[in-house]
């Protein structure tokens, strides 16, 4: 099935290509294709090469360098020949695609009359991250995390590719299912890039618990209050909070009574203190706990869990 | 007694073939319209619902409209997921193979089976507006066909009555 996931997402043309790479796919992390130079993947932390017939080399010299043509074609497929319909995920640089997994766009930006990015043309850099549902992901973090049998508001804080999002995904699906440390309850998400549940068609295509309610491809201000005023949730959960409006949405879904989880991207707590919606989100005391991960021979690691106020946290 | 028995045939052959024409141009009426419901509902999907073109195919092949439902649910199955074929190729080679046996002139069956080729609009206003395009031409078409058809049949059936009358009596 896992496998079967990874070739859908090239156009059926093309698939033979891709069979030994789909084959990799529990260690896959990443696809990297750039119009006319190797064609690149991430085993492992590791970069390997595909060649024309699609086996796996480690020398770029023999790897396969697809065309233009063919970047538009795997674009024109994952964007299921719609591509008005990701005009807004283009604009941002990405499009999260069936199954939850991201694929970051470059190629040349076309601006408005203000400057803005208002789309892209010429799209010849993808890199397909491939999103991976592991069940269990969460269970280290688990005995940290509960009080009085409900879960803490909690910040998992990462650089890029070490699992925020799959870690964030199973604290949804065991909040919501229920744990030794407490009973289950209702979760909303904002799903604004469709990456915690990947849903399709409206319905969740990973695990999210079974009092999970996911508001898909919605913005995080907008939408944290919206699930607030129409599916009181117990606890809310966001990816990526990437601005002070956001965190001021979080202080004022907190302020409604909901507990919190989620992501943000930061090497350690004093890089993202850096930050100015960050230093006011450690201010307003939005959290109670901090978690923060990295990668070690590709596989996300704690590195460490902090307390409201900061300070490295023991068991509870 | 065979005369009139041959006689009668004949008649009846030629009103029953002038039937038929009748019948086929109130098809192609029924089908013109059809389809440019189709095509508006499309337009709409893209405009308000930002679906994608195989979402829509799946939500018309739930709606049961005519005989395309069965059509566009093929097309749903082969471009998505695992089979993951060239969207534009599939649409054209269903839609032709669905509309063959259907009274539609060649230019109407082609605003429709090559509609996906010209399908790359980046904004639901140009992709929404294109498919209108198609719609407007479709519906134009449909309009015309349904002012005609009345008087048609009725010319046809006349017709085809006085040719089996005229070939009767120069048979027998």
């Amino acid at each position: 099935m896992r496998e079967e996931e990874i070739l859908s997402l090239f156009p059926e043309k093309s698939r033979d290509r891709w069979r030994e790479v789909a084959g990799q796919a529990k260690r896959l992390q990443e696809i990297r294709l750039r119009a006319d130079m190797p064609l690149t993947i991430i085993v492992d932390d590791r970069e390997i090469f595909v060649d024309e017939r699609g086996e796996l080399v480690d020398r770029p010299e023999e790897a396969a360098r697809p065309t233009s043509e063919e970047l538009e074609n795997v674009l024109g497929h994952l964007c299921r020949y719609s591509a008005y319909a990701f005009a807004e995920e283009i604009r941002q640089g990405f499009l999260t695609v069936q199954g939850g997994h991201r694929v970051g766009l470059a190629g040349q930006v076309i601006l408005d009359g203000d400057g803005r990015i208002k789309n892209m043309k010429y799209i010849r850099y993808l890199n397909i991250r491939i999103a991976h549902q592991i069940r269990g992901a969460a269970d280290a973090l688990m005995p940290y995390l509960f009080e009085e049998g409900l879960v803490m508001s909690t910040l998992l804080i990462s650089p890029p590719g070490c699992g925020k999002t799959t870690m964030l995904r199973d604290l949804i699906r065991q909040v919501s299912n229920g744990t030794k440390y407490g009973p289950g309850v209702n979760v909303s998400v904002v799903d604004e890039r469709s990456e915690i549940a990947g849903s399709y068609l409206g319905v969740s295509q990973n695990d999210v618990g079974i009092r999970t309610d996911v508001l898909d491809g919605c913005p995080k201000v907008e939408g944290m209050m919206r699930l607030i005023r129409s599916m009181a949730p117990r606890v809310l959960a966001v990816d990526e909070v990437g601005s002070l409006a956001d965190a001021q949405a979080l202080q004022m879904a907190g302020g409604c009574g909901c507990r919190l989880l989620a992501t943000i991207h930061g090497g350690s707590m004093e890089e993202v203190k850096q930050k100015d919606y960050m230093r006011y989100i450690i201010e307003q005391r939005m959290f109670e706990r901090y978690v923060m991960l990295d990668r070690r021979q590709g596989a996300s690691r704690i590195v460490e869990i902090y307390d409201g106020e900061g300070k490295p946290c023991t068991r509870q | 007694m065979y005369k009139a028995v041959g006689f009668l045939c004949i008649v009846i052959g030629c009103a029953g073939w002038g039937h038929s024409l009748a019948a086929r141009e109130k098809e192609r009426v029924r089908h013109l319209g059809a389809l440019s419901r189709i095509l508006f509902r499309m337009q709409s999907d893209i405009s308000y619902g930002k679906h994608t073109m195989p979402e829509i195919c799946l939500m018309l092949a739930e709606l049961n409209i005519e005989c395309y439902s069965e059509c566009f649910r093929r097309i749903y199955e082969r471009t998505v997921g695992a089979n993951g074929m060239d969207f534009p190729k599939v649409w054209e080679e269903e839609l032709q193979k669905c509309m063959e046996p259907y009274p539609l002139r060649e230019d109407e069956k082609r605003t429709v089976t090559e509609l996906a080729k010209s399908l790359h609009f980046r904004d639901e206003g140009g992709q929404a507006g294109r498919i209108g395009q198609a719609g407007r031409f479709l519906e134009d078409r449909c309009r015309k066909a349904e002012e005609t058809c009345e008087n048609k049949s009725k010319m046809i059936h006349s017709v085809s009555i006085l040719t089996g009358l005229l070939l009767a009596i120069l048979l027998l």
